[in-house]
């Protein structure tokens, strides 16, 4: 046998080339408790290692590289999400277009008071309109169609799925970390266990330390719902003030939305179904995947399980920019589980229709999509 | 900060996930972390062509500025990583024929630094002497050994990438890649065996 054999099957094992026979030849070929063994396994363990970023480097290079694309005339502009940069609490640099939108307020303002106030009061009220100017609201917003991430000002990040809002202009410096969310978000909140951080949404709040979860707040999903990947959270529902509910990791509360019973109550005459309005749930692990169903999004993946398609439907009106309506009442019922990632909506649309049996058909028109 | 699932996703996977999030959504965050990813490892790849940091660093901008460019066609872009590593390849070897006139470039001449052996010093498995002699071994290598086991170990590129890189055969690749193993193994195995 060639001698050096050996090393071939052990450099594949360790570059991820080796087929399933080369890992066993391998393994067969090595004894335990020899010193080769022994030698492997830390050439292995130096192999895995890997140099941590310098990011303080890379930060300051990345904004070099930045400023000569802004030289160039092309810089990238994040309009749509109006990204704030933190360098730290005391610094901040602010996107040109957040500027422009202050001055033109400013401006805005100015005008008004030109034509509504008399003369006398009017070097009072500019001087408020430029105070106002300043107060920058710190709320940063998706589009249908497009998700974000970015620090706060405290580090902690933030994920910000499609068509959502975060408002985040009570974190500073005198310690108060609350930010208020519509829509849904995934954070990993850096820990201080002196400055709890809130999350308000319309029908509840959220209090932690330190933790990472997320939270799903639309106002026309049928549910809100907050799963806890690390550490611990407290739940506040506004609508129960008397009860606060404790989530240990890998569970999800789920509370009935209100707002959304209503308007089905309205739209369709139906008394709503008794179910409990708030309850704990497991959150569920995709197969061979160690990230949560729950915070696929995260990684650009559409998952659901039991989902009803009129649900999945309003994830899809999101995730697509689209807006999706149901001819046939019957289908909306169905109860479906999967996962997307790269596909397009004709093949997501088509993969459901195949599961059903082509029970139903579609049309798109645009950004139209009728389900009949 | 808490460690969550997504910092352990594959490079690959990830590389890919940003370079549809640039396309589709000229997301300029996706941007920002794809250069966080492949800044360091180009520039060094650059540096063993064009000798001097700066000029590397300078290189690498501004291929990443026509990814930015062109981003429209990213996605048509099989393999973002290599092609990269293509581009910031041939603008290197471009800029030194323009500094030494006709002088032609061979991989065997490219130097190139490792990231030096970090050891979490949590799950410390060598004796310093063991690592040291181990960083000699790496230090001794020729050029195009070191360079294939850098691109491997650091950069998590697969055989058939650091072929097309290199314009080597793969089977070279596993070949060198199998002997600097075995050089490293033999250092340790020394070291053990004063010790005993």
């Amino acid at each position: 046998m060639n001698r050096d054999k050996i090393w071939h099957l052990f450099a594949r094992k360790l570059s991820g080339e080796s087929s399933r026979d080369e890992l066993q030849e391998l393994q067969s070929l090595v004894e335990e408790d020899s010193p080769l063994k022994y030698e492997m396994d830390a050439i292995t363990q130096l192999w895995e290692q890997q140099h941590p970023q310098d990011t303080e480097y890379l930060e300051a290079t990345y904004h070099l590289h930045y400023e000569k694309m802004k030289k160039l005339g092309v810089a990238p502009v994040s309009a749509d999400n109006e990204v704030v940069y933190f360098q730290d609490d005391k610094r901040r640099t602010i996107k040109k277009s957040r500027l422009i939108a202050a001055v033109v307020l400013a401006g805005l303002i100015v005008t008004a008071a030109f034509v509504f106030l008399k003369p006398g009061k009017l070097p009072a009220k500019v001087e408020a309109a430029e105070q106002q100017a300043q107060i920058i609201p710190n709320e940063i917003k998706t589009k249908r169609g497009s998700n974000t991430q970015f620090k706060l000002p405290d580090g902690s990040t933030v994920w910000l799925n499609a068509d959502s809002k975060l408002n985040y202009s009570k974190i500073n410096a005198t310690g108060v970390r609350e930010v208020y969310l519509t829509g849904e978000a995934f954070f990993d909140v850096v820990r201080n266990p002196e400055r709890p951080f809130i999350i308000h949404t319309e029908s509840i709040d959220i209090k932690v330390l330190g933790t990472t979860f997320n939270v799903k707040a639309y106002p026309d999903d049928k549910t809100i719902e907050t799963s806890l990947i690390h550490g611990s959270v407290e739940v506040m529902v506004k609508s129960r003030p008397h009860e606060k509910y404790l989530l240990k990791p890998n569970q999800k509360l789920v509370l009935m939305n209100e707002q959304y019973a209503e308007k089905r109550e309205k739209d369709q005459r139906v008394m709503p179904v008794n179910i409990p309005i708030v309850f704990v749930k497991q959150i569920n692990y995709l197969q061979g995947d160690t990230a949560a169903r729950e915070t696929s999004w995260v990684r650009n993946k559409l998952s659901f399980e039991d989902e009803p398609f009129a649900e999945l439907a309003k994830r899809l009106e999101r995730w697509y920019d689209v807006s999706i309506e149901f001819k046939n009442k019957e289908i909306e019922e169905i109860e479906l589980s999967g996962s997307f990632e790269q596909e397009t909506l004709t093949q997501v649309l088509e993969a459901v229709r195949f599961i059903n049996n082509y029970k139903f058909k579609y049309k798109i028109e645009g950004k139209q999509v009728v389900i009949f | 900060m808490t460690e969550i699932a997504l910092q352990t996703i594959h490079p690959y996977k990830k590389i890919q996930d940003l370079q549809r999030r640039i396309a589709v959504y000229d997301d300029e965050a996706a941007y920002k972390e794809l250069f966080f990813i492949l800044f360091h490892s180009l520039t060094k790849f650059s540096t063993g062509i064009v000798q001097t940091k700066e000029t590397a660093e300078e290189i690498v901008s501004d291929v990443f500025i026509s990814i930015w460019n062109d981003r429209t066609r990213l996605q048509e872009i099989e393999d973002l990583q290599l092609y990269l590593f293509i581009a910031v390849k041939n603008n290197s070897i471009r800029k030194l024929k323009q500094q030494n006139k006709t002088r032609t470039v061979s991989i065997d001449e490219l130097s190139v630094e490792m990231d030096s052996a970090y050891q979490d010093p949590e799950a410390r498995v060598l004796s310093s002497e063991s690592l040291h002699n181990i960083e000699q071994v790496i230090e001794n290598l020729p050029h195009r050994a070191k360079l294939i086991f850098k691109l491997a170990k650091e950069d998590k590129m697969r055989y058939k990438e650091i072929a097309a890189l290199l314009n080597i055969s793969v089977k070279t690749v596993d070949h060198q890649l199998a002997i600097t193993l075995k050089k490293m193994a033999l250092a340790l195995g020394a070291t053990f065996r004063r010790k005993k």
